[in-house]
């Protein structure tokens, strides 16, 4: 049975391939989470307006050559927003101070301890950001994005073998670091 | 929390504790993005204007009105398709959808946008005409005229243009409705802003790229030599005919355009020079002159002593080279006119085309021989050059002759002073002011100043060319034949104007930029003082910010060294919308070393408000006439007292104002070069809105030089090459002395 979520995708899309005017329907559907998922990654609001500007304006420019290959539509786009900050990074760090974005501090306690405090929680985003960039941006679009492996490995252009890769490498990461977490005082 | 499951991830997290990190990841959300609305639906705006460009791109309506009738039936035909599509798809969309009214442009946030087209304005569905018409406002005050294309609005001002320089505002306000009577939800604006107006002298158009392939046209052989490689050439007056001497000496003529060969002498001719006026030919032979007239083809014989080597002409008069001086035919037969010199080993090598002067070989040294001064002039004699040059040829008025140095060729003034260096070849000067470059290998073609890289004009063996009168056609000598071709016809000189506007440009855009020392570098020791401590501000900062500039108005005020006057007015702008400027009169003078302008001088004048009536945005100042330009439409009956030019003491000029198009033009005046005079534009100047200008405008302008002023002319035979001389071969060999 088809998914009627898809196939109203698919009608977008296709829409939007034969008139470019079409674009906007796809573009009120998927804005808030290419724009959510870019503002994790650069944590400055003027970046992050660029770079979802970037993103959507190459979306319009590429929709003739867009292909359906059974993947959502948004796996297209995250993918195009992940080589546009992996661009972005390479010329220019994020300009916000970590604590300042996720309002935490590394020192805190062991995971349970951590886990009882809701503010807390959070806390473990700060381990994320010293994650290698693959890794971090693949913990996102899994655990942020609930996104699925293969459309993950659409965005970043990897098998889905090496998303897992990067994925558990990435946890067992965090894992080994979590024992170092210290609650503010 | 170590209930975390996802069967994607079963095989990778096995452990309890990779379970539990997991957990905690999927539970934890960073915090809410912050969010602008005006970021989201601007964006989205911009998309939209992109992809109605895109659609509009394909079959623009405007664009069929305006082409060649067959493309137009061609776009009539694609537009009834498009309309037909739009229908049709507005129909099946109007029921559930269209609950906002959308519009774009796709020139809105542009800048430099073309001034002959009108303002297209889409709707996302059909509107209402006359509501929508009533709803626009336009920014300077224009008066319009509306078309629609389906849901596309034409804005047109009824002048036919926009105006230059300028920022415009277009506002359809809330009274705009749709065909279904829906109102917009806001006024909607959309900006832009214009190109400058069209350069009253063109850009030189761009030289053509060295090719592999020829750039000549008509290239053929006229006629095999004989027995030798090259020969001295004489063209006829109307470049038809061709004189030249073959193998054995003999002194033959071939049409030009190729065909039978005529014989004038038979044998033992050894220079030969046709009259300015082309009725007469002279030729040396066995040690005297021949004289042809063509008109009745009879022969006289001048027998001059010494023996002739080299015949001339000075206007009707013939002139002769002998061993111990230059003679022409007096009243009572031969009189020497100016000696040579009677040590070394003196050889003269070419008299010039007017007669003017003759070139001779001193041993290894070259001079020039003024022959129209008296014998103890000063400068009578002058050596050109260094040891070792060697005489290449004239320019066609013989004001001026080229001469090789090594591994160059030096265009020098009959003092020798240096004019300026072109690469060596085998070179002959054109009526056009053009040189060929011939050699064994290739031709090229290059102006006299030598400030533009040589254009090659084919490869091939191009030897001794010789430019036809007409400046077009040459021939040129390979394989033992004589060829004649075509060349291509040099870009027009870029003007002084055209130079300085380039280093405005680059000074303007390095100060846009921020680039301090990139302006830095357009300054001179007084242009920098200028922008110095206390003076203006290289780089603009603060808020409203520096956004854009244009130039007023520009006049070439002086030669030698050549010196122009540029109004730059900087915008400043306060979001999107300009909300001030001021004025800097810049004063750039070409470096005699570089050949470069610099800025030396610069004014800043004060800052005026926008958006407060007309305003001037460009000026056209000519001897006879100014063109004042303003942004908006102007109320024709408050213009013909409010623009008036003053004098130095403050006097107006009699004059008269005209008025088109946003345009004042006032004519009939006699503008002095370097007198200072003040353009007046009084508040009682308003826009067919009825909005008076702020306050008076004045800006001081110079009486020009004429227009198009040569731009790398210099030295006293600055002034241009006369009209084609008829005698146009510059150079006789060496061989033919």
């Amino acid at each position: 049975m088809s998914d009627p979520s898809r196939d109203e995708e698919r009608e977008l899309v296709e829409r939007a391939q034969r008139d470019p005017r079409q674009f906007g329907a796809l573009y009120d559907r998927h804005f808030q989470q290419i724009y959510r998922f870019v503002y994790s990654r650069v944590r400055e609001q003027t970046a992050a307006e660029d770079v979802t500007s970037e993103v959507f304006m190459k979306a319009l420019k590429a929709m003739p050559r867009y292909q359906d290959t059974g993947r959502p539509f948004a796996a297209w786009l995250y993918q195009i927003a992940v080589n546009a900050i992996a661009d972005r990074y390479r010329t220019l760090r994020p300009s916000q101070p970590l604590e300042d974005f996720h309002d935490l501090s590394v020192a805190g306690p062991a995971l349970e301890d951590l886990a009882a405090h809701r503010d807390e929680l959070r806390r473990i985003w700060t381990l994320v950001e010293a994650l290698p960039h693959q890794q971090r941006t693949a913990l996102v679009l899994k655990f942020q994005e609930d996104m699925k492996i293969d459309d993950i490995a659409v965005a970043m252009g990897k098998s889905a073998g090496a998303v897992k890769l990067l994925i558990h490498r990435g946890v067992t990461r965090l894992r080994d670091e979590a024992t170092s977490l210290r609650p503010v005082e | 929390m170590s209930s975390y499951h996802d069967p994607e991830l079963e095989d990778i997290l096995q452990d309890d504790e990779l379970r539990r990190v997991a957990s905690l990841l999927s539970l934890v959300r960073p915090p809410e993005a912050p969010l602008d609305d005006a970021f989201r639906t601007g964006l989205r705006r911009q998309l939209m204007q992109q992809a109605w460009a895109v659609s509009e791109g394909r079959t623009s309506w405007w664009r069929r009105a305006f082409a060649p009738p067959g493309i137009a039936w061609a776009g009539a035909a694609a537009g009834l398709v498009l309309i037909a599509s739009l229908v049709v798809w507005y129909a099946v969309q109007q029921p559930g959808g269209l609950t906002q009214v959308y519009l774009q442009s796709a020139i809105d946030g542009k800048t430099n946008v073309s001034l002959q087209q009108p303002i297209l304005v889409s709707f996302n569905q059909p509107m209402d005409h006359r509501s929508t018409q009533d709803a626009v406002q336009i920014t300077p005050a224009t008066n319009v005229a509306y078309s629609w294309d389906v849901n596309t609005l034409a804005v047109l001002p009824t002048s036919g243009n926009l105006a230059p320089n300028t920022q415009y505002q277009v506002t359809i306000g809330t009274g705009a409705k749709t065909a279904s009577g829906q109102p917009l939800t806001s006024a909607q604006t959309i900006t832009f802003v214009t190109q400058p107006p069209p350069s009253p002298s063109p850009p030189p158009s761009p030289r053509p790229t060295p090719t592999s392939s020829s750039l000549l046209t008509g290239e053929k052989q006229l006629v095999s030599l004989g027995g030798t490689n090259t020969s001295p050439v004489q063209w006829s007056a109307d470049s038809s005919t061709v004189y030249y001497l073959d193998g054995k000496g003999a002194l033959d003529v071939v049409p030009a355009k190729g065909g039978a060969v005529g014989l004038i002498a038979p044998d033992g001719v050894s220079s030969f020079a046709i009259s300015p006026a082309g009725d007469r030919l002279a030729y040396v032979r066995a040690g005297k002159i021949e004289v042809l007239t063509f008109a009745d083809g009879k022969t006289e014989e001048i027998r001059p002593t010494p023996a002739p080597v080299l015949v001339g002409w000075a206007k009707d008069k013939i002139i002769w080279a002998a061993s111990d001086g230059i003679y022409n035919q007096g009243a009572n037969g031969p009189a020497q006119i100016a000696p040579l010199p009677a040590t070394g080993v003196v050889t003269v090598v070419s008299i010039a085309p007017d007669g003017g002067h003759a070139a001779y070989k001193q041993d290894q040294n070259l001079f020039v021989l003024d022959l129209a001064t008296s014998p103890n002039s000063p400068n009578k004699t002058a050596q050109i050059g260094q040891a070792a040059a060697a005489f290449v040829g004239w320019s066609p008025g013989g004001s001026e002759i080229l001469y090789s140095a090594g591994d160059k060729l030096v265009v020098s003034d009959m003092l020798g002073t240096t004019l300026s260096n072109l690469p060596s070849g085998e070179a002959s000067w054109s009526s056009q002011d053009a040189i060929l470059l011939g050699s064994d290998t290739d031709l090229y073609q290059v102006r006299p100043d030598g400030n533009v890289a040589a254009t090659k004009l084919a490869n091939g063996t191009y030897h001794v060319p010789q430019w036809a009168p007409n400046g077009a056609s040459f021939v040129f000598f390979r394989g033992g034949a004589m060829w004649t071709a075509v060349a291509p016809a040099m870009p027009p000189e870029p003007t002084a104007l055209d130079d300085a506007t380039k280093a405005v440009i680059a000074f303007m855009q390095a100060r846009l930029n921020a680039q301090a020392d990139g302006a830095t570098a357009l300054l001179d020791d007084q242009g920098k003082k200028a922008y110095g401590d206390g003076g203006l501000p290289l780089v603009i900062k603060g808020d409203p910010r520096f956004t854009r500039f244009y130039v007023l108005t520009q006049e070439t005020v002086a030669t030698q060294p050549d010196t122009t006057r540029f109004v730059v007015r900087l915008v400043l702008t306060r979001g999107k919308i300009d909300v001030s400027e001021y004025e800097e009169t810049l004063t750039l003078v070409r470096d005699a070393t570089t050949r470069s302008f610099l800025v030396d001088q610069a004014v800043g004048g004060p800052h005026r408000d926008l958006g407060k009536g007309a305003e001037v945005v460009s000026v056209d100042v000519a001897p006879d006439a100014v063109k004042v330009s303003f942004d908006s439409d102007l109320d024709p009956g408050a213009v013909a007292d409010g623009v008036v030019i003053l004098n130095s003491k403050g006097k107006q000029l009699d004059a008269t104002a005209t008025y088109l198009n946003r345009t004042v033009t006032i004519s009939g005046l006699d503008l002095k070069p370097g007198d200072i005079y003040r353009l007046v534009v009084l508040p009682t100047v308003r826009d067919v809105s009825g909005h008076n200008i702020a306050a008076e405008y004045d800006l001081d302008l110079v009486g020009p030089l004429a227009k198009n002023h040569p731009a790398n002319k210099q030295g006293p035979n600055a002034t241009p090459s006369p009209s084609p001389s008829p005698t146009a071969s510059p150079s006789a060999s060496p061989a033919a002395a």
